[in-house]
């Protein structure tokens, strides 16, 4: 028997007209991992939340959910709520209380268990997860890494059967999310904990998995080992994007047979290919890797940094300690680095709220001071703040287009389906896009972005890659402070590593990428040593697919 | 309460200690300090009322959506305090118990009372802070059927509120300080006081013109979208 | 000031109820003066000299308080002098002064007890008495800073966006309404998050257990105890002499139970420095052994 079974599952909506699940069916063993993926709108959430029976959305459902042979539907409500651990996206939002510990002992308050067993069971969960040192700190203190840790650790401590994520990594920097990865895949392995999660970052977590189950338009498109689910994927374009780098490039060079997931298989691959195929035919490429557009110097810059200082009270340390860079027109700059490495203070100075303490910041070659009122903010510089529900004031999104002035014909990308919807119902992608909306109505020549993709799936990000693009093309200067390496070597034509609040490389993504180690990005990792300066998928594939055609010449003649 | 094992037993005390205790704290103080008794029997009524009302919250049967959202009235309200001459408190809780409700609208604003408190400054007089606002929060939400259909009547309320609210404490500082109820020192100090008061009526009454509306619509929207 | 300030909350709280509900209720002067120099001398070893300016402004009030009953009040038979036909008398300044000092005195306690309930502290007192309405002040312990530093993030956003004026009050006022509703929208929208998280938590399924970081050792218990006692001892003692302000400022003699209110009322005010100086003899005590 099944630990977890549905049967013939399916969801509606009140008021939708197509069921947003349909006919699912599936069984889960225990102490299986499995990743739930699919587009978005896919009915992937409803589903996490229809397997949680306090969260479950309101509207008409059929068929039959099992947990460990009982329906769900007949569990008494403590057993319910309790069997079932649930962590959501945001982490911030999720906590209830103002300490670590209590938050800790919040779920286990709720149980009605005796003091000395939460006691024990809190002391336990803490060592395990780590959370001894910051166990009697206000929550607000800690960083969204440790937020989400908290979280699963809160759920944990309840002894829950079955676990459930939705995408827990979506808010995190690439080592917070990396950590919380692995914790999940030792509660695993550890304790033969049940898992499903919802999860776009597949790069990661695909190898580590039992089975993916796939989902498009509410059905189920399969549920398989996670090397047969990727090569499912492949078929669907708009599934293809979030496949991890080396199933990609296996997908785009035509290959067939058992489908790469991880860096190591992937670099087997190139490896297997390059053997194949003469060795100065791909060497041929090398340096194939050219600053894309050589912008440095030529055009006039935007921004300007020289020696700029900046801390923000007397008697702190330095955050930004003589950062100098420049941002041309019609460039786009992407600067990376650590969690306090000055990214997000430095993008603030350049917008004008921090005034610096020494060194210049030009804007259009003018000091920012020069800019009298709004003027800055007026046909000049636009910031895309972290948070952009920050900006958001109206209550709906017609109003708040309206508000600000925004024209939807001159944008690079579609907004016409959400006129009416309130801005916090949007999904995360919709949000990103309506927000940049929203910025670009100042008709801005220098903008600066602040983690644009966090939360985005890989289609969203192809969509915002390609926006941008297109406002380049227009002669907009960009400056993005990102996480994203895959992003980054996409868009930008100079990339920048921030560490300590100074510039301690830059370079174009090829040579960037392809000279970093630990922030690069899968397929540099892959192909380091065997093609130089090969950041992309695309390009991977193409100086792959290139060799061979040309081995396959040269083989001819 | 804490030390008790038996939850009867916790329950008999919990309410022994409002009902008995309190009243015979203020007759013992009475009987101590004559000179005192009007305000000992004042502060006796207010802390009985407040914990009467909050014990009986646990009773009552109260979702988790609208403790959070009266959790999320409470900190708007004490970080509303902190922005210069506007004070949102009374209004907040206007809305509160507009919108939510008379009995989390009184939780609204005796909570309010107590935690800014503790950033502006914790007194004797925190008791009564609490029974005022939380009086304010259950009759508005007693009379949320005119207040929601009159802008005027509502800014109306919210300045007749602001100035009844300074009066009172006004009556209780005069309390604390003298041994009775003493007309000239209550008029000189509702004279001082009247800068204040005025400033509070119309603060109350301009936040109440210009954000009843929208801060309204948004407490609809969440209670309609997730079914408070 | 560990050996005072670390003791169990109900401890603490009952404490600080004694000290200044004596205070508060009594016109004694005797018992007055020595909690008026025993709330000051306590505030200042906890916070130091830190805040001079809270100081003057202390100072301010116990003036005012002092020179407003004889203002507005004319009984008494000493006249010290006649302002605008009315008369001084110095029954209606030693009242002032009485009660400012009652004013003061309390105010200080309070203080001091405001600067050692800390919000767990906070939580443990009032979850006693209802778990629900502990949750309730936690929650709203964690959005309070969340809120501050979302205000401080919107009103940027906002600026950056170039669509509004700051020029003069009315533009900064409308500025702050618009940043207090996309706040109120941000925070109501997310609060429903939490409220999911809640729930999924089996938050409302039965009954729920109230557990705290904090426990009843024997000096807890000694603090408990010994403020109750001191308490009923001064109470008892002032309540053997009679003090009459008006017509005439009378004290009636000075009687062994009245002195032994006032030693016990000492006594009282001075217990969290007899606490730390026992925990200070203990530790050296400790380190000395070793």
């Amino acid at each position: 028997m099944a630990f977890l079974e549905l049967e013939k599952v399916s969801f509606t909506y009140p008021g939708a007209a197509a069921p947003a699940i349909r006919e699912l069916s599936f069984s889960v063993e225990e102490g299986e991992l499995i990743v739930l993926t699919g587009a978005t709108g896919s009915g992937k959430s409803t589903l996490l939340r229809l397997l949680k029976r306090e969260l479950a959305p309101r509207g008409e459902r059929r068929g039959v959910i099992r947990l460990g042979g009982a329906d769900m539907e007949s569990l008494p409500p403590r057993e319910a709520a309790f069997s079932v651990g649930y962590v959501l996206q945001r982490p911030e939002e999720q906590i209830v209380t103002d300490k670590v510990w209590h938050e800790l002992c919040f779920g286990l308050e709720n149980m009605g268990l005796p003091r000395e067993e939460i006691a024990r069971r809190v002391a336990e969960t803490a060592s395990y997860f780590g959370i001894e040192s910051w166990y009697e700190l206000p929550v607000c203190q800690l960083s969204g890494g440790q937020k989400q840790l908290l979280n699963l650790a809160a759920v944990m401590a309840m002894q829950p059967r079955l676990l459930l994520l939705d995408e827990p990594t979506a808010q995190l920097d690439p080592i917070a999310a990396a950590d919380l990865i692995a914790t999940i895949h030792r509660l695993n392995r550890d304790m033969g904990l049940t898992v499903l999660v919802i999860e776009h970052r597949l790069e990661e977590l695909l190898p580590l998995c039992h089975r993916a189950l796939v989902l498009r338009e509410g059905q189920l498109l399969g549920c398989d080992s996670p090397a047969r689910a990727a090569a499912l994927m492949a078929s669907d374009p708009r599934l293809a994007e979030s496949l991890p780098s080396a199933a990609r490039m296996h997908h785009l060079l035509g290959l067939t047979g058992e489908c790469p997931l991880s860096v190591s298989q992937g670099r087997q691959l190139v490896q297997r290919w390059m053997e194949t195929v003469p060795l100065h035919a791909a060497g041929a490429e090398t340096g194939a890797a050219v600053s894309p557009t050589g912008g440095k110097g030529a055009l006039p810059p935007a921004l300007e940094l020289k020696q700029v200082y900046f801390r923000y009270e007397r008697t702190a340390q330095d955050v930004l300690r003589g950062v100098s860079l420049r941002a041309a027109q019609g460039e786009i700059l992407c600067l990376l680095g650590g969690n306090g490495s000055g990214k997000s203070t430095l993008l603030g100075a350049a917008a004008g709220l921090r005034r610096v303490q020494h060194g210049q910041v030009r804007i259009f070659g003018q000091k920012l001071s020069q800019y009298k009122g709004q003027s800055l903010y007026r046909e000049c510089v636009a910031l895309l703040p972290q948070d952009v529900e920050t900006l958001f004031l109206c209550d709906t999104v017609r109003e708040e287009l309206a508000r600000t002035g925004a024209d939807l014909s001159c944008l690079p990308f579609d907004l016409t389906l959400l006129p009416d919807r309130h801005p916090y119902d949007l999904s995360g992608g919709e949000k990103q896009l309506l927000a940049l909306a929203m910025v670009l109505a100042q008709k801005p020549r220098l903008l600066l972005m602040d983690e644009p993709t966090k939360g985005l799936d890989a289609c969203a990000k192809k969509q915002y890659a390609q926006a941008l693009k297109a406002l380049r093309v227009q002669g907009t200067a960009i400056v993005i402070v990102t996480h994203d390496a895959v992003f980054a070597a996409d868009c930008a034509d100079r990339c920048l590593l921030l560490f300590r609040g100074q510039v301690a490389a830059e370079d174009a993504p090829g040579v960037f990428f392809g000279t970093n180690l630990f922030y690069t990005t899968p397929i540099s990792r892959m192909t380091r040593g065997l093609l130089p300066g090969c950041v992309t998928v695309e390009e991977a594939a193409a100086r792959l697919g290139k060799a061979s055609s040309a081995a396959r010449k040269e083989g001819g003649v | 309460m804490i030390l008790i094992k038996s939850s009867r037993l916790r329950a008999v005390l919990r309410w022994l200690i409002p009902l008995a205790a309190i009243p015979l704290l203020v007759a013992a103080g009475v009987a101590l300090f004559p000179q005192k008794q009007h305000l000992l029997v004042s502060l006796g009524v207010a802390v009985l009322a407040l914990v009467l009302f909050l014990c009986g919250f646990e009773r009552r049967q109260t979702g988790s959506r609208r403790m959070v959202l009266a959790a999320v009235i409470i900190a708007l309200c004490i970080a509303g305090r902190f922005i210069p001459l506007v004070k949102p408190v009374t209004a907040l809780t206007i809305l509160a118990g507009m919108y939510l409700g008379g009995e989390t609208g009184f939780l609204v604003g005796a909570l309010s009372a107590v935690l800014s408190n503790f950033y502006f400054g914790q007194g004797p007089w925190t008791p009564f802070q609490m029974l005022a606002w939380g009086m304010i929060g259950l009759s508005a939400g007693w009379l949320c059927r005119p207040l929601k259909k009159s802008r005027l009547l509502l800014a109306f309320y919210g300045l007749l509120t602001g100035v009844a609210y300074s009066l009172m404490m006004d009556v209780w500082t005069v309390l604390w300080y003298d041994s009775g109820l003493r007309w000239e020192l209550y008029r000189s100090a509702v004279v001082a006081a009247l800068p204040h008061t005025a400033l509070y009526g119309v603060s109350n009454l301009l936040f109440l013109w210009l954000l009843a509306k929208p801060v309204g619509r948004k407490l609809d929207r969440v209670k309609l979208k997730y079914g408070v | 000031m560990q050996g005072f300030t670390e003791r169990n909350p109900i401890s603490v709280a009952v404490y600080f109820l004694a000290a200044a509900g004596v205070a508060m209720f009594s016109m004694d002067p005797v018992l007055l003066a020595v909690s008026l120099c025993g709330a000051v001398g306590l505030f200042l070893l906890l916070d130091g000299l830190g805040s001079l300016r809270s100081h003057l402004w202390m100072l301010g009030l116990f003036l005012l308080s002092a020179v407003i009953n004889p203002l507005t009040y004319h009984n008494g038979r000493t006249v010290l002098l006649v302002v605008n036909h009315n008369p001084i008398t110095l029954e209606a300044c030693l009242y002032g002064l009485a009660a400012a000092g009652m004013i003061v005195a309390t105010l200080y306690w309070f203080r001091s007890f405001s600067r050692i309930m800390t919000g767990d502290r906070l939580l443990y007192l009032l979850g006693g008495l209802s778990p629900g309405l502990a949750l309730v002040i936690s929650m709203a312990l964690r959005y309070v800073p969340l809120y501050g530093r979302q205000w401080r993030r919107v009103e940027e956003t906002q600026r950056t966006l170039g669509l509004y004026r700051e020029e003069n009050a009315v533009d900064t006022l409308r500025g702050k309404a618009r940043v207090f509703s996309a706040m109120t929208t941000w925070a109501l929208e997310n609060g429903v998050i939490t409220a999911d998280s809640m729930a999924a938590r089996g938050y409302g399924t039965g009954r729920r257990t109230h557990f705290t970081l904090f426990r009843f050792r024997a000096d807890d218990i000694l603090l408990l105890v010994l403020s109750l006692v001191l308490a009923g001892v001064s109470l008892w003692g002032a309540a053997g002499r009679t003090v009459q302000y008006y017509p005439v400022f009378c004290l009636s003699p000075l009687t062994g139970r009245a002195l032994a209110g006032y030693l016990a009322y000492g006594a009282l005010v001075l217990l969290p420095l007899i606490l730390q100086t026992k925990e200070a003899i203990a530790w050296h005590f400790w380190s000395w052994k070793k």
